[in-house]
């Protein structure tokens, strides 16, 4: 959890669209901060550190990247194995995400990953991979049909920084 | 633009900055040192990439539990003849981050990013209402091992 009113202006700032398109962001974000450089990079530091920010990076376009096969593929685990089964299915390179959730009716599916592939065949491949190091009873791959939205959060747009900004904490 | 297009420079780019950005003052003389080019050029590639769309986003990437907010996944289905009104329901709220059909049943799964829990099920609520559906399947995560988007390009 954040509570510092200067790790939650860092974090605002850090958010601005396009920031981090520039040559100098951490120069960017400390002049809106009214910040040293340096507290910027220590304090962003600090936060990757604490997993707060669990990565500075960039996030790919699977499709826009080669890879245009992807599926959310489901996998019914016995109860008692699915955190070993988790743990094997995240291993995966191709797998990018993997979740436990609840089972619901009509679903009887407890472990959610989602899986990329550079074609049909290679999908299947890593599907056929995966299978067998999760052991599951039975599984499903729900295809992409439409995307309807894909954004990324915001978090802590309705704080000021300027509140924080005034002086060093 | 597809991957045939990026050269050998641009898939070095793409595979050292999904890992980590460079947390340094001037990160892309240290990224473009790193493969070879000049600052300039690694920060105009970058953006070409985002330009053509093979990159979505280039920054901090949050771990909302640790932002104090919860997150869930949500299924419903709707009859296809239904599906665009309901999906442009679902968008109109912010909380909403993912938002996608897929075949089968359900056909419409959907992420909702909120300050509490009792803040996803109010915005959930909401969303059944307006969108006239009976029943939104609510399934936060019980356990995440992996939330990596981290493909090596080849």
């Amino acid at each position: 959890m954040i509570s510092d009113p200067r790790d939650i202006a860092l974090v605002r700032v850090l958010q601005v669209e396009g920031l981090f398109l520039t040559a100098r962001p951490f120069h960017g974000a400390a002049l809106r901060l009214g910040w040293s450089v340096d507290e910027v990079l220590e304090r962003s530091a600090l936060l990757l550190d604490r997993g707060v920010i669990r990565r500075f990076g960039a996030a790919l376009t699977p499709g826009n990247a080669g890879f245009r096969n992807n599926a959310m593929v489901v996998w019914d685990v016995d109860d008692k194995d699915a955190e070993r089964a988790g743990a094997a299915l995240a291993g995966h390179p191709r797998v990018s995400h993997c979740y436990i959730r609840p089972r619901f009716e009509g679903f009887p599916f407890n472990l959610y990953t989602m899986v990329h592939g550079n074609s049909d065949e290679d999908l299947e491949a890593v599907m056929a991979e995966l299978a067998e190091s999760a052991g599951a009873c039975r599984w499903k791959a729900l295809h992409t049909l439409r995307e309807f939205k894909k954004s990324s959060p915001s978090y802590f747009m309705n704080y000021w920084p300027e509140l924080a900004g005034s002086s060093k904490a | 633009m597809s991957k045939h297009m990026l050269d050998g420079v641009d898939k070095e780019i793409l595979n050292i900055i999904q890992g980590g950005f460079p947390l340094k003052a001037e990160p892309y003389d240290e990224l473009g040192g790193r493969v070879g080019v000049s600052g300039d050029e690694a920060l105009s590639r970058v953006r070409r990439l985002v330009e053509a769309g093979v990159v979505r986003k280039v920054g901090p990437f949050f771990d909302a539990r640790k932002m104090g907010s919860s997150s869930t996944l949500c299924a419903a289905h709707v009859p296809e003849e239904r599906i665009e009104h309901v999906a442009s329901v679902i968008n109109s709220r912010p909380e909403v981050t993912h938002n996608y059909q897929r075949d089968g049943v359900p056909n419409l799964w959907f992420t909702v990013i909120a300050s509490s829990k009792e803040a996803i099920c109010e915005v959930v609520s909401d969303i059944r209402e307006r969108a006239g559906i009976d029943r939104v399947h609510n399934l936060p995560a019980k356990k995440m091992f992996k939330v990596k988007v981290d493909l090596k390009v080849e």
